[in-house]
């Protein structure tokens, strides 16, 4: 076959970026043997030769971004990344978007955030940075991997960013056009890309991802840290560091976190913003359990206990963080989420990923470098020997090859936990008095204890399709509505601990003075319950109890700093935190269980007696979430309180925008009928052509609710009908004229010229009646000199149904004044259109409370943060 | 006994009480046959049914006669046909899915949906097709 020697490609940039990406995996995995051995040796010499390879690493992550991103910039079309997930049409700031919406991109993310804290840590890590570094450059190269694209026929390693659109894509040389054109010539087909998914083309989701990939990738630094503190012995010492950077996990995966609600709740058209899916339960999962290690972390800091516990989750968190990208990465959920996920082939090295670091988790539990060397070469040697299985074994037998390959990982998986926790527990036992039953640390570590269950209550969930594929198993996903009375339940021990948690000390607390204390503010907490209720009307006992410890959540750390003027504010970033968190709790109850639909209906179309949930009889006829209501244009209809009128649709900005914005105004009167309040939503709609109806919501935010509205369809999108019943008429400016039917009475108002820019001709104003409608259209008649020809526009009313077309002008002869200018019309009909939106109206009320304690929450964790540092400067001072 | 131990107890106990209740509180994704057999076993349950849209039968969506009602006719996976009632909009993905997934009841002679997941094969998330050269 002869080689195409194919047009206009540039493929230099494709070629250095792949470079980069083979220095980075060279650099992190010799940086990586190279800090090993300096931990073992403690020779400077090879740590300094570490510290070269981080820095060149870390060089090569930052080229490789700029790389990619220079291509995507360019529009090099040739690149399959940039031509599948960027177009000449995006703007530039929404090009960084981007990288997060392939997965290559994704891992170039988190490849950036762990290259920064490489270098952060490289200037900290003091006598940890050795073994610190060696595990984080060992995440650098097992990342490197995956974006190195080789293609080992039955197992790739990695998917690389700069692969070419015609090897990715080759089907798509074949279109007809190439071959006519030849297909050396495809760019000059493929000149523009697919475009970012419009949903992402959101401010929000400019910062969201960053910050999400920030906090998951600072799950690492604890890990390596207690890895070090295995590795060398140090029993206390890697505490502090490891704390403040799980504190910082904690802080940003949490802001991360809401920040992607905010932006689902802005931009998404599920009403809400959270919705139990397997993505959220991804970054939830090892925030809940980071917030458990992090308590466990300021008992072994406090008191010396719990070293085992505090070990062991660290180590679980960061294997979750690893599950977490399995489970979003190979495709694995499929029917379980809303979110599409594409499977790039990868699930194997994830998973071996995953695999690696519980490996080395394990190794560093060991005590000896002896047990540590048999052991990891008794491991290397069986994933050698699985991997060469697979490749030997023939297809016929994959099946079977299969099932053994799950069965022997389950119990590699099981046995590695039986040593990791047989080592672990034997190094780290300390022998110590009882806790008191009065004291701090062990209310804490019962508070850890219920955090671990909420975490057991949504991996379990979430791992329904893995399950499923284990064991060939065809379980359904539960509803959100599972996870939330688990949940709700779940969270109430963990808020009753958070409240009595400051008003407890270490070691032991006084029980008079502690009761006292728990007894006021219990008293306060009621009293403001009570108030508060009086406005929420939260009836059901559940919700309430759960609105009373939230309360008192918050009243307890907040009472607690005034009753102790004598604390700096800045020691007291735990409890600012806890409150914090308290408001969100109020804020997520409220918001939920009082959320009223304002479209909500019991009209429409019935078939058969609806059943609601118990079986009986749904007499309102609003079980099957009848939420929505149409809006005829100009029509004011009632929606709760409010008097709602959708007024008009404007386009979006920009000339091929195919945004659509609805305007709605609303407006409530009081009794006098006066006006009270009145405002105006533009909920976008945009009909994409290749995904259908997005809907962007538009909301109304006061400080005690918000009224949030989207389009869920509109008239636009009713298939029209043909035009019939066609007549032509002759008439003069002024002369009134009928349709076929007789239905619709038109008039010429006026006849203008085409403004130059134009062109030549002339346009018609018609005014036409059909009953109490009227509409204005404007056919236009263009007269192109040169050709001597005519090209008639016509216009269109779709509330009247009528088409109006100019077929010709009779211009009379200069002989006959006083004659006037004729026109022939065409019309035709159709049944009449009327303009409608298809609207869902959502009250949510104290959300505020949501956005106001994750802020609280983020300004406490700083100041814990903060404050640790500076406990951690004065310690090595 | 020391007080940790209690807490392990009960977060063992606890544990294995969420992991229980969650695989007898959910369901497996069925054929219509079977969610018509179960409805009557269980009134007001949900299934899940994995299915593609009838395209030579009509959708039925009229926003001016109900904006809340939508007709169609599915097809399971075991090739069970069956029309569908869902009361919401119509999802305008829909027509365009590969395959629906839907939640809901046997009612009569339809099935009411509560919950509509269209997955499409749409160019945003289209998987790469691989061509061996």
């Amino acid at each position: 076959m002869k080689e195409i020697i194919f047009q206009g490609e540039q493929l230099w940039p494709g070629n250095l970026g792949h470079f980069f990406v083979v220095l980075s995996t060279v650099a992190a995995m010799a940086g990586c043997w190279l800090y090993y051995r300096a931990a073992n040796t403690g020779s400077d010499n090879l740590r300094s030769w570490g510290r070269r390879l981080t820095y060149i690493q870390a060089f090569s992550v930052l080229a490789i971004f700029v790389v990619l991103f220079g291509i995507i910039f360019m529009h090099r079309y040739e690149y399959y990344y940039a031509w599948r997930h960027s177009s000449n049409e995006l703007p530039v700031y929404y090009m960084i978007s981007c990288f997060w919406e392939g997965q290559e991109g994704s891992f170039l993310l988190w490849m950036f955030w762990n290259a920064v804290l490489g270098l952060i840590l490289l200037r900290t890590a003091k006598a940890f940075e050795a073994p610190v570094m060696a595990v984080i450059l060992f995440a650098q190269f097992a990342l490197s991997t995956m974006i190195l694209g080789v293609d080992l026929e039955i197992f790739k390693v990695g998917s690389s960013p700069f692969n070419l659109l015609r090897d990715e894509r080759a089907d798509l040389l074949n279109i007809p056009v190439l071959a006519q054109m030849g297909q050396a010539n495809y760019l000059k087909i493929f000149n523009n890309g697919n475009g970012l998914n419009p949903l992402l083309q959101n401010y929000w989701m400019v910062i969201h991802p960053p910050t999400l990939f920030f906090g998951f990738a600072t799950a690492i630094v604890p890990f390596a840290y207690s890895i070090a503190g295995l590795w060398t012995g140090s029993d206390r010492k890697w505490i502090q560091p490891a704390l403040i950077w799980g504190l910082i996990c904690v802080g940003v995966l949490g802001t991360g976190i809401i920040m992607g609600g905010f932006w689902a709740y802005e931009s998404l058209s599920f009403g809400g913003y959270w919705a139990w899916d397997p993505v959220e339960n991804a970054s939830l999962m090892p925030w809940l359990l980071m917030a458990a290690a992090a308590h466990m972390l300021v008992i072994s800091k406090s008191t010396g206990r719990h070293l085992f516990a505090s070990h062991v989750l660290i180590h679980i968190t960061f294997w979750l963080v690893l599950y977490a990208t399995f489970l979003t990465r190979s495709g694995i959920l499929g029917n379980a989420s809303v979110h599409s996920f594409t499977d790039l082939g990868l699930s194997k090295q994830l998973l071996l990923f995953l695999f690696g670091f519980i490996l080395i988790s394990v190794v560093a539990a060991l005590p000896g470098s002896g047990l540590r060397k048999k052991t990891s070469a008794g491991f290397l040697l069986l994933i050698a020997s699985f991997i060469a299985a697979a490749l030997l074994v023939p297809a016929k037998s994959q099946g079977t090859f299969n099932n053994i390959a799950i069965w022997t990982g389950i119990v590699f998986f099981l046995g590695a936990l039986v040593l990791f926790f047989y080592y672990l527990y034997r190094r780290t036992k300390i022998e110590m008095e009882d806790e008191k039953w009065l004291s701090r640390e062990l209310w804490m570590f019962l508070g850890s204890i219920f955090l671990i269950l909420c975490l057991l209550q949504v991996i379990s969930a979430t791992s329904i399709p893995v399950f499923n594929k284990l064991f060939g198993r065809n379980i359904a996903v539960p509803d959100a509505g599972f996870y939330n009375r688990f949940q709700l339940i779940l969270a109430m021990p963990v808020m009753f601990l958070m409240a009595l948690g400051q008003w407890l000390r270490y070691r032991e607390t006084d029980a008079k003075i502690f009761l006292r204390d728990l007894l006021m503010t219990a008293t306060v907490a009621a009293v403001v319950t009570v108030l508060c209720d009086l406005s929420f009307g939260i009836l059901e006992i559940k919700y309430l109890l759960f609105l009373f410890l939230a309360t008192w959540l918050v009243v307890a750390n907040g009472m607690y700093l005034l009753r102790n003027r004598q604390i700096p504010l800045l020691s007291y970033g735990a409890g600012i935190a806890h409150a914090g968190f308290g408001l969100l709790l109020i804020g997520v109850l409220v918001s939920s269980v009082n959320q009223k639909i304002l479209t909500s209906t019991s009209k429409g179309i019935e078939i058969a007696p609806e059943l609601d949930t118990k079986g009986k009889v749904d007499e309102k006829g609003v079980a099957f979430n009848r939420e929505n209501r149409i809006l005829y244009q100009n029509k004011p209809a009632q929606v709760g309180e409010w008097t709602v009128t959708y007024r008009n649709a404007t386009k979006g900005l920009g000339r091929d925008s195919i945004d659509k914005y609805f305007h709605v105004y609303f407006e409530k009167k009081n009794a006098a009928g006066r006006i009270q309040d009145s405002f105006t939503l533009s909920p976008k709609a945009q009909n994409n052509p290749k995904m259908g109806l997005i809907a962007e919501p538009s909301t109304r935010h006061f400080i005690s609710r918000d009224i949030f509205t989207h389009v869920n369809f509109e008239s636009g999108l009713e298939k029209t009908e043909p035009f019939s019943g066609y007549t032509e008429t002759v008439v003069s400016p002024g002369e009134t004229f009928l349709t076929a039917s007789g239905k619709i009475k038109m008039r010429i108002d006026s006849v203008a010229r085409l403004a130059p820019a134009e062109g030549t001709g002339i346009r018609l104003r018609i005014r036409a009646e059909r009953l109490e409608d009227t509409a204005l259209l404007y056919p236009v008649f263009n007269i192109d000199l040169e050709n001597n020809k005519f090209e008639p526009v016509p216009a269109i009313s779709n509330e009247l149904g009528l088409m109006a077309l100019i077929t010709n002008i009779e211009v009379p002869k200069p002989d006959a004044p006083g004659e006037k200018v004729h026109f022939l019309i065409r019309t035709g009909e159709r049944t009449p259109q009327k303009s409608y939106i298809v609207i869902k109206a959502i009250e949510f009320p104290w959300i505020n409370l949501v956005w106001a304690g994750t802020i609280i929450m983020v300004i406490g964790a700083s100041m814990a943060v903060y404050n640790r540092i500076l406990q951690q400067r004065k310690l090595q001072a | 006994m020391k007080p940790w131990h209690i807490a392990l107890i009960l977060l063992a106990a606890a544990g294995v009480a969420t992991v229980v209740s969650l695989y007898g509180n959910t369901t497996s994704y069925v054929s219509f046959p079977d969610a018509d057999a179960m409805a009557k076993e269980n009134p007001g349950k949900d299934f899940h049914v994995v299915c593609t849209l009838d395209k030579n039968k009509p959708v039925e969506y009229n926003a001016q006669k109900d904006p809340n009602h939508l007709e169609f006719y599915a097809i399971d996976s075991l090739g069970n046909g069956k029309k569908v009632v869902y009361n919401q909009p119509k999802p305008q993905d829909m027509e365009r899915s590969e395959k629906i997934v839907l939640v809901g009841h046997s009612q009569g002679t339809y099935f009411q949906a509560t919950q509509i997941i269209s997955k499409c094969p749409s160019k945003y998330e289209d998987a790469p097709v691989k061509q061996k050269p």
